[in-house]
Order: C-alpha cells, then sequence, then structure tokens
C-alpha cells in the first residue's frame, strides 16, 4: 500500500507537467456474486465490488509514448480485496528497431487458453477473479530489440509484488487463512530484490516459437505453516530459475499450441506443461455466427493428476459483439469437474454487461486423491457485472 | 551464309511464333487483363494513413457507429503492410490487427487485446467472417492480390452514367466464402466501382460500392465511402474514410509486433 501511494504522488507529478492533450479515459466497474450456498466457513453468499480504473494514454512525440492505469477495487466483505494498484505508469522511447519502456507495467507471455504457464512477469491478483488473468503492474526496465532473427526482449524487475489472496471473510479462498501480513523470502533482499527475464520470440511463416527464462523471486508463492499465526499459512517466495517454451502452428483454421516449463529452485526441480488446440468454424448451419473450439491438457510434475479443459466460444458478430464462453475442467483422476460459462454483450457504446456462472462438481465421494476443488465445493456462484466507460 | 546458320534461324523463328502464341493466348485473357490494368492503381502510394467511421445500419433503419484507424505499407514484390486500430465502441478501444498479406502464400495475421496485453497470432483463413460485427468481412478488407482469382471477361455496361467493364474473378482460395464476384471497372481510369458478391451457394448474397474517388499524389486514387447492402438480412455498413494522407514515410518498424503493441 505504501509503495502505492509513492507510484499514486509521482503520477500526480507527472499528471501536471504533462501537455493537457492527453487522452483521458477510464470505467467503471459493479459487480455482484451471488453464491448459492452458504461458505463453508461461514462466508456471506452475496459479494458486490465497485472498482474504477481512469487511464491516461498520449503520444508524447513521434518517438515517445505514455501510459498510465490505475486500478481501484472495493469489496463490500472481504477487505483483502480491496485494491490499489498501479497497472500502467510507463514511457516508451521508441527508436529505430529497438524500444525502451521504463516504469510499472504489464506483459503477457504465452499461447495457450486455459492456463498460462509461462507467464512470469506480473504477479496475480487472485482476488479478482478465479482464471488467473488478472495481474498487478510490475516496475521494470524493459529493452526490446527487432532483428530479422526474431525480437529479443530483455527484462530488469525493479522489486517485486506479493500475490493477493482472499481474507476471512471472502469466497472461494483455502479453508486455512493466508497470512499476507508477514510473507517470507528467500532472498535477503526481501521485497526490494532485482529480477531479471529474456525471451525470445520469432515466427516462420505458420510456426511462431518463444523462448524466455526468468531468474528471481517466484510469482507463485509456496504456502507453509506460519510460525507467526495460528492455523494460518505463510506465502513463502523464494528464488527460482525458470525456462519457458511457447509454440503455435497454425494449420488452416486449426492453432496447435504448447506451453511448457521446467522451474529449479521450489524443492526439486519441475516441468509443467499445457498443450492443446483452437480450431473455429466461420459461420455455423449458414449463420453468421462463429463457433471456436478450444481443447488443452495440462501437466504439471507436482500433481498426480492431470486435468484437461474443454471450451467452446460462441461468437454471434453482431452490433452488439455479443459472446458466450463455456469451459468445463475434467480430472479424471481426482473425478473433479469444474463448469464456467461466461456471456457479454454491449449494452450502449458506452456499456458491457457481463453474466459469468461457474459450477464446482461435490458429488463425488473421498475417493483418496489429493481434490484440487475441494475447498470450493461449497463456492458455486454467479456473477453479474455491468461496466461503464467514460472518455472518448 | 552456311547449312547450321539457317537451321538456327528457322528454329529461332519457330520459337518466336511459338512465344507470340502463348501470349496471345495469355492476352485472350481479357478479364485478367482489366484486372490488371485495375491493379495498377494500388501501386507507387508508398503508405497510408487513413481514419475511417463505420455505420452499421440495421433493417429497421437504426445505425451504430465504429471508428477505427488504418495504416498501410506497400510491400514491393509481395502483398502490402497493414494496421487497423479500434477507436469506438469504447470496449474494444486498442484493439488492432496487423496483417501481412502475400500474394500467393496466405496472409500472416495478429490480434492485439490491449486488455490482457496480448498479442494473438490468428488463422488469416478464417476471413469469410463478419468484421466488427458488419457486413464486411475480413476478406472485404483484406488486400485483394491478382494472384489469387481466376478472370473472365463478362461485358461492358454502363454503371451510374460510367462506361464499365464487367469482369467475373474466382477466389482460388478454399477458404473465400465467396464463389464468384462481378466487378465493375470503369473504362476511363480502372477504377471498382461496385461488385457484387456471390455466397457459397452462389446466392448473390451483399452489393458493394465505391464512392467518391479523389486523387492523391497525383496519380492515386482513393474511395472515400464504401457500402456494402447484404440482400439477405437487410443489413448494410459504411466505410467512411475522415481523413486519408499519404508518404508520411512509415517504414517496416511501423508495422512490427512491438508498434502493434503501442498502437493505439
Amino acid at each position: 500500500m505504501q509503495s502505492n501511494a509513492k507510484y499514486l504522488s509521482l503520477f500526480l507529478i507527472s499528471f501536471f507537467i504533462l501537455p493537457i492533450k492527453a487522452e483521458f479515459i477510464g470505467e467503471i466497474s459493479l459487480d455482484n456474486r451471488h453464491f448459492f450456498n452458504d461458505g463453508a466457513l461461514g462466508q456471506d453468499n452475496n459479494h458486490s465490488s465497485v472498482s474504477f480504473s481512469p487511464e491516461i494514454f498520449e503520444n508524447l512525440e513521434d518517438d515517445r509514448i505514455f501510459h498510465f492505469k490505475a486500478k481501484l477495487r472495493d469489496d463490500n466483505k472481504d477487505t483483502e480485496r480491496n485494491l490499489v494498484d498501479i497497472q500502467e505508469l510507463y514511457f516508451i522511447e521508441i527508436g529505430e528497431s529497438k524500444e525502451i519502456k521504463y516504469g510499472i507495467s504489464k506483459e503477457f507471455w504465452g499461447v495457450t487458453e486455459t492456463s498460462h504457464r509461462v507467464d512470469v512477469i506480473n504477479q496475480t491478483d487472485t482476488t479478482e477473479s478465479f482464471d488467473g488473468e488478472d495481474k498487478l503492474g510490475q516496475p521494470m526496465i524493459k529493452v526490446s530489440l527487432e532483428r530479422n532473427w526474431g525480437n529479443i526482449d530483455l527484462y530488469a524487475l525493479l522489486g517485486f509484488r506479493e500475490r493477493t489472496y482472499s481474507g476471512d471473510k471472502g469466497r472461494l479462498r483455502l479453508p486455512v487463512l493466508i497470512d499476507t501480513d508477514s510473507p517470507i523470502y528467500e532472498s535477503s533482499a526481501k521485497n526490494k530484490r532485482t529480477d531479471f527475464a529474456i525471451r525470445w520470440s520469432h515466427y516462420f511463416d505458420e510456426f511462431e516459437v518463444a523462448l524466455s527464462h526468468f531468474s528471481g523471486t517466484s510469482r507463485e508463492p509456496r504456502l507453509m505453516p506460519s510460525t507467526k499465526k495460528l492455523n494460518h499459512l505463510t506465502p513463502y517466495y523464494e528464488k527460482i530459475n525458470q525456462t519457458g517454451l511457447e509454440a503455435l502452428y497454425l494449420i488452416g483454421g486449426l492453432a496447435l499450441k504448447l506451453e511448457a516449463i521446467r522451474r529449479s529452485g521450489q524443492g526439486d526441480t519441475f516441468s509443467a506443461a499445457t498443450t492443446g488446440f483452437e480450431y473455429t468454424q466461420v459461420g455455423i448451419a449458414d449463420s453468421r455466427i462463429d463457433l471456436g473450439w478450444i481443447l488443452e491438457a495440462n501437466h504439471d510434475d507436482r500433481l498426480s493428476s492431470s486435468p484437461f479443459v474443454v471450451g467452446t466460444r460462441l461468437t454471434f458478430n453482431d452490433s452488439y459483439d455479443s459472446q458466450i464462453l463455456s469451459g468445463m475442467f475434467i480430472n479424471e483422476k481426482t473425478e473433479e469437474i469444474g463448469m464456467l460459462i461466461e456471456a457479454s454483450r454491449r449494452i450502449a457504446s458506452c456499456c458491457m454487461i457481463s453474466l459469468e456462472a461457474m459450477y464446482f462438481d461435490d458429488t463425488n465421494e473421498d475417493n483418496g486423491e489429493f481434490k484440487l476443488f475441494e475447498p470450493f465445493r461449497e463456492d458455486d456462484f454467479m456473477r453479474i457485472e455491468f461496466i461503464y466507460y467514460f472518455g472518448e | 551464309m552456311n547449312y547450321t546458320n539457317q537451321i538456327m534461324r528457322i528454329v529461332s523463328c519457330f520459337f518466336l511464333f511459338l512465344s507470340l502464341t502463348l501470349s496471345s493466348s495469355l492476352f485472350a485473357n481479357r478479364g485478367l487483363e482489366i484486372a490488371l490494368l485495375s491493379d495498377k492503381n494500388n501501386e507507387g502510394y508508398g503508405d497510408s494513413s487513413s481514419s475511417m467511421t463505420m455505420e452499421l445500419i440495421s433493417k429497421k433503419g437504426d445505425v451504430v457507429t465504429r471508428e477505427l484507424r488504418f495504416k498501410r505499407l506497400e510491400v514491393p514484390e509481395d502483398g502490402d503492410k497493414s494496421i487497423a486500430v479500434f477507436e469506438s465502441p469504447r470496449d474494444v478501444k486498442g484493439v488492432a490487427i496487423l496483417s501481412y498479406a502475400h500474394k500467393q502464400e496466405a496472409d500472416d495475421q495478429w490480434l492485439y487485446l490491449p486488455a490482457l496485453k496480448r498479442v494473438k497470432r490468428i488463422a488469416s483463413k478464417n476471413k469469410s467472417g463478419p468484421f466488427l460485427g458488419s457486413e464486411f468481412s475480413f476478406e472485404d478488407f483484406s488486400f485483394q492480390e491478382v494472384e489469387k482469382y481466376e478472370y473472365e471477361y463478362v461485358k461492358e455496361e454502363n454503371y451510374l452514367g460510367k462506361d464499365c467493364f464487367v469482369i467475373k474473378r474466382i477466389p482460388l482460395d478454399p477458404y473465400s466464402g465467396y464463389t464468384k464476384q462481378l466487378v465493375w471497372i470503369d473504362k476511363e481510369n480502372y477504377l471498382v466501382q461496385k461488385i457484387h458478391h456471390f455466397d457459397r451457394k452462389a446466392f448473390h448474397l451483399k452489393t458493394q460500392t465505391f464512392d467518391g474517388y479523389k486523387k492523391y499524389l497525383g496519380f492515386f486514387w482513393q474511395p472515400h465511402k464504401i457500402e456494402m447492402k447484404n440482400h439477405q438480412n437487410g443489413k448494410s455498413s459504411i466505410l467512411k474514410f475522415t481523413e486519408v494522407s499519404f508518404k508520411k514515410g512509415l517504414t517496416d518498424k511501423d508495422f512490427s509486433q512491438n508498434s502493434l503493441k503501442r498502437s493505439r
């Protein structure tokens, strides 16, 4: 929080020195999650939150860009879900076949849809949603070089952001609380350590490939029993080395995808991978509706089971950009099924509405396997979100 | 003059005759000839930057508007490079598509999603789907390289007071949403005036008209209004160019994946 306040004041200063022709836009979102059952730990069934994201974007000159985006969220039940985060506050200096970005930003690495194993630059905000796609801004200096043998990105990541976890009154949480107030770091520099990463990406006609390496404090902590608070877990952020591979191959309308990592520094060295395909049927049954299919299988040396996900995406191609996304998570070994359906459309040029429902199958008895969804068995929910966009 | 020389002369005469017959049979395809002359209009512009609005008009006449920016770079000996950036509606602001068109093989395309900060390679073969919910398909928006069609001359016809050639072209790409297109090209400047698009059932699905041609750089003709009428659902979409400029000195670096990410 303290460092965020520092960045916010930095932003306010930069706001006053910038010319006022900057583009000022933003969004306000209202969101309500209704859980069908009482929480396993007595939490409430209705949770609402409001978020505000102001954004400024400006081409300062032909070769310099400024971008600012903050995210503020207030939750009516879980204080751990409150957030003040600078998502973007950076400048880009554009040179001939190179660019330098410095400041706070988000960077995405990866090709698969249902899990993002290679993506390691930013910390995950697990309280925002279940999919792990919501990230926190990361201070960095990034140098990008464009060569005819591919693009090279070099990163110095200045300082570390802790992962967010739902609190006492929050839903979709582990039965044991996570003591986010006293994380443990392997590095003596704690959250002030500078981490490094490099990524090479290139494409050969229909084949896309990227190789990356990250050396620094793991964004994903191991959860250890707390020595300070009874019945709490403490996040333990270790120093890791992670090498990642991303590959994508297009055959007609079919995209074959692979993401794989090898990580050392968190106990035994392990590998993990996600692979699968995405295929889109354009204009099903002579309509203008597209139907996309996603199938992805997962492997992780740390788990005894290898779950897979089947998904469909219906794109209506209407003037409201209506779409319905559905997915089923299947873990054969543990006999678990999770289902997700998400529908969204524009209401007017200013506003979007989305509905999301999630169901965790909990009818199976104990089969001696470690069940991934066990903590969430009472957390089936429906979520409605309304987003208002302001500014041109 | 010796015997060998005489033989050589006869042989070379024979080859000359052969090449003449071959080329005349080539030019017998008058449709292709017209298409090539029309395609000449797409050469020499260097680079262009434009702002446009797209009006989506429902059957009842309700209008919603989209805004986008478009940058294009001429690539000699290959297809052009382009970036389309969406400005409105607000939820898609900053979404951008980078395309490298190719004369023979399939185009390379990447989609940038600013909310996730993700660049995603997309299958350019899914080209028959609607573009931004409009009556234009991705295919109508991409560059129509001459090499990607087969041609046939149809007739001459007067269209809106202009003497036009009508040619038929058949997309060679099996992923095209069209089985054939009839193209009206005026005789004076060889500019495309109208296209009838026939769907996979050979039904006349859409009519595309080109309006407000203006000359830039002293030779380059740019239409300022392109309308697409869908005869099946009664909807139409109108693309209006609000700002067009040429030769701003754009280069390959303005069409890289990094520039896609910062293109808004």
